[in-house]
């Protein structure tokens, strides 16, 4: 080399780099430099035949400052109506129930499943956050939620700590989010496994307002494999402590005839027991994502894997296609299939005679089942920077209806009835650009 | 203002001429009405920087000061930005990097003949050469008479950079500038995959190697056809301005991917004047780069 400069200034140090990019910091050229506010908007129809309906406006946005921060804020309003299976299992008879307030009752014919109609929240949650820049490879997010419906409220906080590596083909991620819950259920929070009483006869009930705590840590890792594919991993670990049993689910205790125990008069025989959950919960949750371009068009398959110590596990399988059609339109179909293996204390139904067991739920979520779900979505421009989507689904969750030890009358019975439900959605999204 | 719009494999392609050669920018959006304004941007701009900063003219800021016969010159934001920057590295270069240097160029001229100067014609050139004879108080700036500015080194990334903030704050869509193998990558694309860039070997089947680049920069330095040879020895076209001499064991090309085109530009310019230390100055500097031999 033909330099004679002495090498002022120990130059080859590695600080060369960092006095470079402080240089190029001064020019207002690092970062995106854009100031922009987004804002999407959806409107939400959800039906299961004969069930659960539900509406849902949601109303999302964020504003980025030239800096590289970023404000989110989220609001959504749930209105639900309709009946939903109350645990209890369908009877040779009609059955008559006591609502969840203590107050009335409602009657379920012969061999149909007993739901319990009252079912009526609406629910309203808002959202915040704030994410910042950390250096010029992370950046450090926090955030509050708050929801409220009449007998249930959650408060929480978030963090996401990221980081890019390898010139931001990788990206790692650390989230935590932790959530107090209160539940003040009408009628009270019942004592578990204590029986359902005559409507305007005071049932046990556990002393003041059920809480729960929730505990969410992942990690994510996000990498670009190559030109066309990208991959994104997550572990999440998840604990939940305290009440956590649904105030308003009941089991069936079944005598050998399979109907309710106690002949024409089961509720004076205790044969309607509420349920009983553990106060602890611990979930592993995996999952990974690849989607990748082919020519326009991109493929996004995820596989999930979800456990537990209340004996769930569960397999999720999503692939969606987004299929460009020119002009920014594209239709987006959609499949997903779910298997769950039920919790531990999962019984359709328990059984007179029998040892109580600790714990028992015949809550439909919580057994063995699979679900197959199919939409499409439509999108396309309605100006520049704003999009209008339209997404139909259709959702039908399956579990065993006419298990082979059904007890009874209850072998003529659909314990298991599908679930099927439609959704629409329509959303609108807009960007601002100052 | 000629732009071409071509759709290419999921997004737009604008291509105009400017700095001496194509540029190229690429952008994810659906609709060409979308497109064309933001490349027409792209171009206004990036031939506004090279109006402004180009010492091919007589009717802008770097003539203004090179014509300033010793006397001060009061410059606006931008040019005193660079300025603040060349000064920066130069100091961080231990004067390695000098904007002042291109006066070098009346005896070298790299066109592949033997017309090598001889040491005392760059000898003589040396006192007309140096960033720290020169006195910047922003926002003045003054020339000793007969030295010259010269912003080539950093023109063509700080518009890479200049034209990718540009169309970052006009639209969210991914964007890539690419303006001769200097380029920038800004904003995510959808389903967050990567650009795929050439990254062109100095090497004399031209063959290119693949890398894909999701958000960030590329700069490359040294131009394997840029050289003079004479009796058997090859002068690269990498001058340090300490001697007015080519610095002899220079790699033929350096790439260096980085956050923002200019510090790419930077590092690999910088690990040219290294010579032989090439791949050592990029090692310590932490930095993926590609150096031909």
């Amino acid at each position: 080399m033909a330099a004679t400069d002495g090498g002022a200034g120990r130059y080859r140090q590695a600080g060369v780099r960092t006095a470079i990019v402080g240089a190029c910091g001064l020019l207002g050229l690092g970062g995106s430099g854009a100031e922009a506010t987004e804002v999407r908007t959806a409107i939400l129809g959800y039906t299961e035949p004969d069930r659960v309906s539900a509406f849902e406006a949601i109303i999302d946005g964020n504003h980025q400052f030239s800096d590289g921060k970023i404000v989110n804020f989220r609001l959504v309003y749930d209105a639900l109506t309709g009946a939903s299976a109350s645990g209890a299992t369908p009877a040779s008879y009609a059955q008559t129930f006591t609502r969840p307030s203590g107050e009335g009752s409602y009657v379920t014919a012969p061999g149909e499943t007993p739901l319990d109609d009252t079912f009526r929240d609406t629910r309203v949650a808002v959202s915040g956050g704030l994410n910042l820049p950390l250096g010029r490879l992370s950046r450090l997010g926090f955030g509050l939620y708050g929801s409220g419906e009449h007998d249930y409220t959650s408060l929480g906080a978030n963090f996401n700590l990221t980081r890019d590596l390898n010139q931001k083909n990788t990206t790692l991620a650390l989230r935590g989010a932790f959530f107090h819950d209160s539940i003040s259920p009408e009628g009270g929070r019942p004592v578990p496994l204590s029986p359902m009483r005559p409507a305007y006869t005071p049932k046990a009930r556990l002393a003041g307002d059920g809480t729960k705590g929730v505990m969410d840590l992942g990690l994510g890792l996000t990498q670009v494999l190559d030109r066309k594919t990208v991959l994104h991993l997550n572990y999440t670990f998840s604990h939940v402590t305290d009440y956590q049993s649904d105030p308003y689910k009941i089991l069936t205790v079944v005598d050998a005839s399979g109907d309710p125990r106690g002949g024409t008069d089961p509720m004076g025989a205790d044969a309607f027991l509420f349920e009983s959950r553990p106060d602890a919960r611990t979930k592993h949750v995996l999952f990974g994502r690849v989607a990748r371009h082919l020519g326009e068009d991109v493929v996004q398959f995820s596989y999930r894997y979800f456990t537990d110590d209340w004996g769930i596990a569960s397999h999720t399988l999503d692939l969606t296609y987004r299929w460009e059609l020119g002009g920014g339109k594209y239709l987006k179909p959609h499949v997903r299939y779910y298997d769950q293996a039920g919790a531990d204390f999962y019984r359709r139904y328990l059984v007179d005679g029998e040892a109580l067991p600790e714990h028992a739920s015949a809550d439909y979520r919580l057994g063995d089942m699979h679900a197959l779900t199919y939409g499409l979505t439509y999108g396309r421009p309605v100006g520049v920077g704003q999009e209008l989507t339209v997404r139909l689904e259709y959702y039908a969750q399956m579990g065993e209806s006419h298990p082979a030890d059904a007890i009874g009358v209850l072998k003529d019975y659909d314990l298991f009835p599908t679930v099927d439900a439609f959704i629409v959605q329509v959303g609108y999204s807009f960007g601002l650009l100052e | 203002m000629t732009v071409a719009l071509a759709r290419r494999d999921g997004h737009w392609c604008g291509v105009f001429r400017a700095m001496a050669g194509p540029c190229e920018v690429l952008l994810e959006v659906g609709r060409e009405d979308e497109a064309r304004p933001l490349v027409e941007a792209a171009a206004a701009e990036t031939r506004r920087i090279e109006a402004k900063f180009s010492r091919y003219r007589d009717d802008n800021v770097i003539h203004a000061i090179n014509s300033g016969q010793g006397r001060p010159v009061v410059v606006d934001d931008e040019t005193a930005g660079l300025f603040d920057f060349a000064h920066r590295c130069h100091e961080v270069s231990g004067g390695r990097f000098d904007v002042t240097s291109g006066v070098l160029r009346r005896i070298w001229t790299f066109d592949g003949s033997d017309r090598v100067p001889s040491r005392r014609q760059a000898k003589a050139l040396l006192p007309l050469v140096g960033w720290e004879k020169v006195t910047w108080d922003r926002p003045a700036i003054t020339l000793p008479a007969g030295m010259e500015i010269d912003l080539g080194g950093l023109g063509k990334e700080y518009a890479v950079d200049r034209v990718a903030t540009l169309l970052a704050e006009r639209t969210r869509a991914a964007v890539l500038v690419n303006f001769g193998g200097d380029l920038r990558a800004v904003g995510r694309r959808r389903a967050g995959d990567a650009w795929r860039v050439g990254v062109e070997q100095a090497t004399r089947d031209g063959s290119g190697r693949g890398l894909e680049l999701a958000v960030g920069a590329l700069a490359t330095s040294g131009d394997a056809r840029r050289f003079l040879l004479r009796q058997g020895v090859r002068y690269p076209h990498i001058l340090n301005p300490r001697t007015g001499w080519p610095v002899m064991r220079a790699p033929r090309s350096v790439t260096v991917l980085g956050e923002i085109c200019l510090e790419a530009g930077l590092l690999a310019t910088l690990a040219m004047l290294e010579g032989e230390r090439a791949e050592e100055f990029l090692a310590a500097q932490g930095v993926r780069h590609w150096v031909q031999r």
